[in-house]
């Protein structure tokens, strides 16, 4: 179990608890309100902490592993984004209505991509915040796209077929804002953990596991991977994939032609149960 | 984690720079994605013209991972971008 199961998860996965989707826990979130304690650090807080270690990684270099290690406590105790399979996002969406597909934020602020209607929109928004967020122009271009739960799965689907992997976010309270389709580097949660260890996103409750007598070694899967898991053993002609660096997003897994990419629990690896 | 290395200084000439989300060209070409976009002109319920003069400002917030390419100063139409090393 990761750490944002065993705060809110009652003994299952933290997103799988119909809590993390309710109206009341998403009016807690407003400051001052909430249900778990923040300490020192609002929520707007520790958006700002983040793009300080961002900052600081160029700027000041010796400061830099102090302050790493400050704001990866502060996100701990305030939760992040997980990596999730399709399956995952599915489970998600099912439980996550309403539900509006909307601009991706970072894609537009890192590589000014522009997405303006509802076949292009990539992001999407669960719960009861989405009928306020349509009303953010000024942030979410062309407002969002509501869309019902067998669209919301087609729709991620198309995704996770153009090589997004999926992401469940939740900065801020044990409410689910809604799942990213993310690529590196664009994406900032990825980067920001692969670049700088902050712990933005953390892994997901599954790892791939290669069969290798299923697998042909048609190398359609390395090209999929966003965390350099992925490489083609040459003399084994098979794909290899590191455990340690898999953060279980799934996409090999949906791209493998003969099904000898497995999504297996993280918690039944012995070595594997504590990272996240 | 990356190791600690020489990591350049990227100043943006922002009277020469006025519509980057517009131009975009140094945020598309840059390999390592050190750019970043962001509106400063925000009027709520409005979305903000991309092509308005001022109203998006481009910065290099992850100039840590600039492998000095040059890519972007050559693509800079307006030669806003300036990169020195120590």
């Amino acid at each position: 179990m990761c750490f944002m199961c065993d705060m809110w998860g009652e003994g299952g996965v933290w997103f799988n608890n119909p809590k993390a989707y309710s109206r009341r826990i998403y009016k807690l979130r407003a400051p001052g309100t909430s249900l778990r304690k923040y300490g020192e650090t609002s929520e707007l807080g520790i958006g700002a902490l983040m793009e300080k270690v961002q900052r600081a990684r160029s700027d000041d270099p010796d400061q830099f592993p102090g302050l790493l290690n400050e704001v990866n406590e502060a996100i701990v105790r305030q939760g992040s984004g997980q990596a999730v399979t399709l399956k995952e996002a599915c489970d998600i969406v099912d439980m996550g209505m309403p539900l509006a597909s909307m601009h991706c934020i970072c894609r537009k602020n890192v590589r000014a991509i522009e997405e303006t209607n509802a076949q292009e929109y990539s992001c999407l928004g669960t719960g009861v915040g989405m009928f306020k967020w349509e009303r953010w122009p000024e942030r979410y271009r062309g407002g969002v796209h509501f869309m019902a739960a067998q669209e919301a799965k087609e729709w991620l689907e198309k995704w996770d077929k153009a090589g997004f992997m999926h992401l469940v976010m939740m900065i801020g309270g044990n409410y689910v804002e809604g799942i990213c389709n993310c690529e590196y580097p664009a994406c900032l949660a990825i980067r920001r953990r692969l670049d700088l260890g902050l712990l933005t996103l953390i892994k997901g409750h599954y790892v791939a596991q290669v069969d290798y007598d299923t697998c042909i070694g048609c190398g359609e899967c390395i090209k999929r991977c966003q965390f350099g898991a992925l490489k083609f053993e040459v003399r084994l002609d098979k794909a290899n994939i590191d455990h340690f660096a898999c953060y279980g997003c799934g996409l090999c897994e949906t791209e493998c032609t003969t099904g000898a990419i497995k999504m297996v629990e993280r918690k039944t690896f012995p070595a594997l149960r504590e990272v996240w | 984690m990356q190791k600690m290395r020489t990591i350049p200084k990227i100043e943006i000439d922002h009277s020469m720079c006025l519509t980057p989300f517009d131009c975009k060209k140094c945020l598309q070409i840059c390999p390592q994605a050190v750019f970043f976009v962001e509106a400063v002109k925000v009027e709520r319920f409005k979305e903000t013209n991309l092509k308005e003069p001022g109203a998006f400002r481009l910065e290099a917030p992850s100039r840590y991972a600039c492998s000095g390419c040059n890519d972007c100063v050559e693509a800079c139409p307006v030669d806003a971008i300036t990169i020195t090393w120590p």
